[in-house]
């Protein structure tokens, strides 16, 4: 749906001719979207001008950086972030990174490990956009989502630059709550449709301690990486238990003790992935694993801040994983998994290889909540991939599903998923199948599964009518309608 | 293989964006974790890899269309392969080999770029990928009394390349590199005249059928002369002869050998010896033809096995770069007294090219120096006096951009430092 002359002469005037591009040729691989144009802002004001244009001409569009995932309405006007690529500052005093949106999560985390620091970055992976909320593999030491995220630089949809946050009454990006306005409810919409209206230009990221070193000792050649020594105050262990009670029990315990750097419930056939470099060698890998593990587990990595410390940690973990009836893999305590999966887990490029290596795609439930609950709706979830898995419909996983705790406490997020060839039609349709039925399912029994698109009317209800007040909120910021629901953030 | 071949590997792509940039676990900071020239300078994601996949595949189901901006995205590509060895970090599949693909289907369609037509023209007529080359190819030699290998019995034959030969500036290069040869007693020789262009940078600019000629004279001359080893001077040469040949089925078992390969066989079988002390700081750029694409080539032909999982019978073993030439030059460096190596961010399998392959030098000079001055720039990063290379067409394109930007930055083939050290 091509722009009329006037209107990409407008955007041009903006941008710079090198920076718009509406030929049909690029869109394949522009998630083969039929899109207005792709615009390539360089900064918050070119933002700013670019949606005041789309709200003159009545032109929807959205912003993305990596662009992982992403449903995009027939003509919309796609921002592509990629220019928006600075650190504008780390804040070592203050414990804050200030980043555009373009910044990838491996970048920040390599800078921010030379200085001691750490950030919470998301699951996804550090191939995604450091600024952007989600949940993570420390979720349980640092929390997930929008705890991490400060102060923002946000263009409403209507063009105007909001500065939320202590950004709001000062130049300080410490906080995201004041003083100065702080949205943080609106612009983080956890619930369906999971996007923020305008756009983000910078945010303040929330920092921890790093207790590594200031750069990870990699040796070997790709996909073959580990590390050339573990540090002396790292270690990573996988503990699988007799049932998902004992499990809940020392992940609890874990989390109240304060012991470990990251806890990570990966099942067994996402250990295979990880440690693996193809397919085949990751099925194999698989079935050995399975066999090793007496049911439901976790992944623990354990960093000690001094030898002291470091020690005390550990006997702590090994006297709650005893309690608890767990048992150690013994794969993953070999030095050189043990490096790899601290390279794939802390500098977290594990999901690429867990969900689309197999089959090239994957369909996802994740669900929030307590939870030894989730892990319970999960289970039964599981059972349901079973014929599925007996068709040789989807990828053998045991019918296994993973997740984490959050904040050290009861809640967490529970997810999971089916891993297919979606050039197979019948396995297509029926994991989408599976996925429909077991949301429903989550959904019945009162879980909060957060990407049930298009199921606000129902959602709403249940949750303090939430979805008439986001319809009053959008109407209000967005009159024109030019920056659309429907994306996800998470 | 055919683009068709590769509609699995290419409907695989998640669009994960990780062939943007090095693997995730080298990234060292915000600098230096591009991987891809092309997505770095045009920054649409159609010039990435994986957009590069996503087009053909979309031209592929839904017919070809050629359009201006098409090929301005096929051919601003160094088919540097570095999108691969960042894909296959994580995934199985094919990245670089429908990429390329693409491009002689270009070709073949008649999608061509006007300067290319003009390099392969100078091929077609001369022999050479040097446009408007003057004098003879093998007049580097005169008066060096070499011997003429496709008529005396050599156990070496040294390939100097089209840039070596015919570029006064590179020349140097096959200088230092008989000297080397000369000094450790090797029975070498040259076809001098006779010498044609090994056709891979044909083959990187989308002319299969050019290249294949240019791969069967060689081959034929090579086998008349009952030749068993030859060593090329330029990372073009060595991808061409040891892989590309092979891919083709035409290098029978000629043993290939870079002249930075031969020079550490040379040292470590005690035959060569650097005692000469040459005091520099240095930093190595691997060329992307001599690294991750100079693995060799692994045949295979089978089909996927219906069901979950991308995997075939037999089960395909993917080319990840990880078997390149790596240590080799590196070790060559380190047994030279006085130079002291410091390494870049980017090397090895994910180093960054140097802009000058894929036809981009010809077809857009700016781009090809755009490139480089990334890795100018990293290479001084390091504090070091030098940038070493072990390919005429990268220190070409180094020393050219160098001279226009006005740095200090000394660039070498690694040739040049032994031949100091000897
Ligand atoms: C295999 C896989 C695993 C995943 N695992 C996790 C996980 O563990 N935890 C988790 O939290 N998420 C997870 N996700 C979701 C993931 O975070 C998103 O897919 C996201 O796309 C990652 O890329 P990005 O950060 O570059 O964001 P993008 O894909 O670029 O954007 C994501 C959304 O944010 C919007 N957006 C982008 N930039 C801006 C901006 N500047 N202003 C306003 N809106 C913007 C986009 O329109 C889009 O709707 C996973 C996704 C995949 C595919
Ligand atoms: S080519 Fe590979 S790395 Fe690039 S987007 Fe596609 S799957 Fe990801
Ligand atoms: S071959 Fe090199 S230049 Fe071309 S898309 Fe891949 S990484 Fe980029």
């Amino acid at each position: 749906m091509a722009l009329s002359k006037d209107i990409y002469k407008a955007f041009e005037d903006v941008v710079g001719a090198e920076n718009i591009c509406d030929d049909p040729v690029i869109m394949p691989a522009y998630h083969s979207a039929e899109l207005g144009a792709v615009i390539l802002p360089k900064n918050t004001a070119e933002v700013q001008a670019i949606v005041k244009l789309c709200n003159k001409y009545k032109l929807q569009f959205r912003a993305v950086c990596t662009g992982w995932t992403g449903m995009f309405p027939k003509g919309i006007i796609y921002l592509d972030m990629r220019r928006m690529n600075h650190i504008v500052e780390i804040n070592e005093k203050n414990m804050y990174a200030v980043v555009e949106p373009y910044v990838i999560s491996a970048q920040l985390q390599a800078e921010l490990m030379k200085r001691g620091l750490h950030l919470n970055m998301k699951g996804a992976g550090a191939n995604c956009s450091a600024m952007l909320r989600g949940h993570g593999h420390l979720d349980q030491t640092t929390s997930g989502d929008d705890r991490n995220q400060l102060a923002i630089e946000w263009v409403t949809p209507e063009g105007d630059i909001v500065r939320l946050g202590s950004l709001g009454s000062s130049d300080e990006w410490f906080c995201g709550d004041g003083p100065g306005p702080s949205l943080r409810s609106l612009i983080n919409s956890a619930v369906p449709p999971g996007v923020t209206p305008g756009v983000f230009t910078k945010s303040a990221v929330k920092l921890y301690h790093w207790p590594g070193p200031p750069s990870f000792p990699i040796e070997g050649e790709s996909p073959l990486y580990t590390m050339s020594e573990i540090p002396a105050n790292m270690m990573v262990r996988y503990f699988s238990f007799p049932s998902v009670e004992k499990m809940w029990e020392a992940e609890l315990k874990i989390g109240e003790s304060e012991i470990s750097f990251e806890l990570m419930g990966f099942n067994v056939s996402m250990v295979a992935a990880n440690i693996t470099t193809s397919n085949e060698e990751e099925t194999e890998v698989f079935e050995r694993l399975n066999k090793a593990v007496q049911g439901p587990g976790f992944m623990v990595i354990i960093a000690g801040n001094s030898p002291e410390d470091f020690e005390y940690k550990k006997r702590v973990l090994q006297q709650i994983v005893s309690d608890a009836d767990g048992k150690s893999l013994e794969a993953v305590e070999d030095p050189r998994i043990e490096g790899i999966l601290l390279c794939q887990c802390i500098r977290i490029s594990a999901s690429i290889r867990e969900t689309f290596r197999n089959g090239g795609a994957f369909n996802s439930i994740p669900i929030m909540g307590q939870r030894d609950l989730t892990i319970k709706w999960a289970i039964g979830a599981g059972k349901a991939k079973e014929p599925l898995i007996e068709k040789g419909l989807i990828v053998d996983d045991g019918g296994a599903f993973f997740g984490w705790g959050v904040e050290q406490g009861h809640l967490g997020k529970t997810e999971i998923f089916c891993k297919f060839d979606p050039s197979n039609l019948e396995a297509k349709a029926a994991v989408e199948g599976w996925q429909k039925e077991q949301s429903t399912r989550a959904f019945k029994e009162r879980y909060f599964a957060n990407l049930l698109m298009g199921q606000t009317e129902e959602i709403g209800p249940a949750l303090s009518n939430y979805h008439l007040w986001w319809q009053k909120f959008t109407e209000a910021i967005d009159p024109n309608g030019v920056s659309p629901g429907g994306g996800a953030l998470v | 293989m055919a683009l068709e071949d590769y509609r699995g590997d290419m409907e695989m792509c998640c669009r994960c964006s990780a062939c943007k940039f090095i693997p995730m676990q080298r990234v060292k900071g915000l600098q230096y974790a591009n991987v891809c020239p092309s997505i770095a300078k045009y920054n649409y994601h159609a010039y990435s890899g994986g957009g590069r996949l996503n087009i053909a595949a979309a031209m592929l189901k839904n017919g070809f269309n050629y359009t201006d901006k098409l090929l301005d995205i096929v051919y601003n590509c160094q088919m540097c392969g570095a999108c691969g060895v960042s894909c296959n970090y994580a995934m199985d599949m094919e990245v670089l080999e429908p990429i390329n693909e693409f491009r002689l289907k270009c070709v073949e369609d008649g999608q061509t770029n006007p300067a290319l037509e003009k390099v392969i023209n100078s091929l077609r007529k001369q022999g050479t990928m040097i446009t408007g080359a003057r004098g003879k190819r093998g007049d580097w030699a005169a008066g060096l009394n070499l011997k003429d290998a496709t008529k005396e019995k050599v156990d070496v034959l040294y390939h100097a390349g089209c840039l070596t030969s015919y570029d006064k500036d590179m020349q140097k290069l096959a200088k230092a590199t008989v000297k080397i040869l000369q000094k450790a007693g090797v029975n070498f020789g040259i076809a001098g005249n006779a010498e044609t262009c090994c056709g891979g940078r044909a083959y990187q600019m989308g002319y299969k059928e050019d290249f294949l000629n240019q791969a069967k004279k060689n081959m034929a001359m090579i086998k008349k002369a009952g030749i068993k080893t030859v060593v090329t001077g330029c990372a073009d040469g060595y991808q061409a002869f040891k892989v590309l040949y092979d891919k083709y089925d035409l290098k029978g078992d000629l043993e290939v050998l870079h002249i930075s390969e031969y020079i550490d066989k040379l040292i470590k079988d005690g035959k060569l010896k650097p005692r000469k002390k040459v005091d520099i700081s240095v930093t190595y750029h691997d060329p992307c033809r001599l690294g991750r694409l100079g693995e060799p080539w692994i045949h295979w032909e089978g089909k996927k096995v219906p069901g979950d999982r991308f995997v075939f019978d037999p089960p395909k073993v993917y080319r990840r770069g990880t078997h390149g030439v790596y240590e080799p030059p590196r070790d060559v460096l380190k047994s030279i007294p006085g130079i002291k190596l410091t390494e870049m961010t980017r090397i090895k399998e994910y180093s960054w090219c140097c802009g000058a392959g894929g036809g981009v030098n010809e077809s857009n000079p700016g781009f090809a120096k755009w490139t480089a001055q990334e890795r100018i720039e990293e290479a001084g990063s390091t504090g070091a006096e030098a940038i070493v290379t072990a390919c005429p067409w990268c220190e070409k394109n180094f020393s050219e951009t160098i001279k226009e930007s006005g740095g200090s930055l000394k660039v070498y083939d690694i040739v040049e430092l032994v031949e100091k050290a000897i």
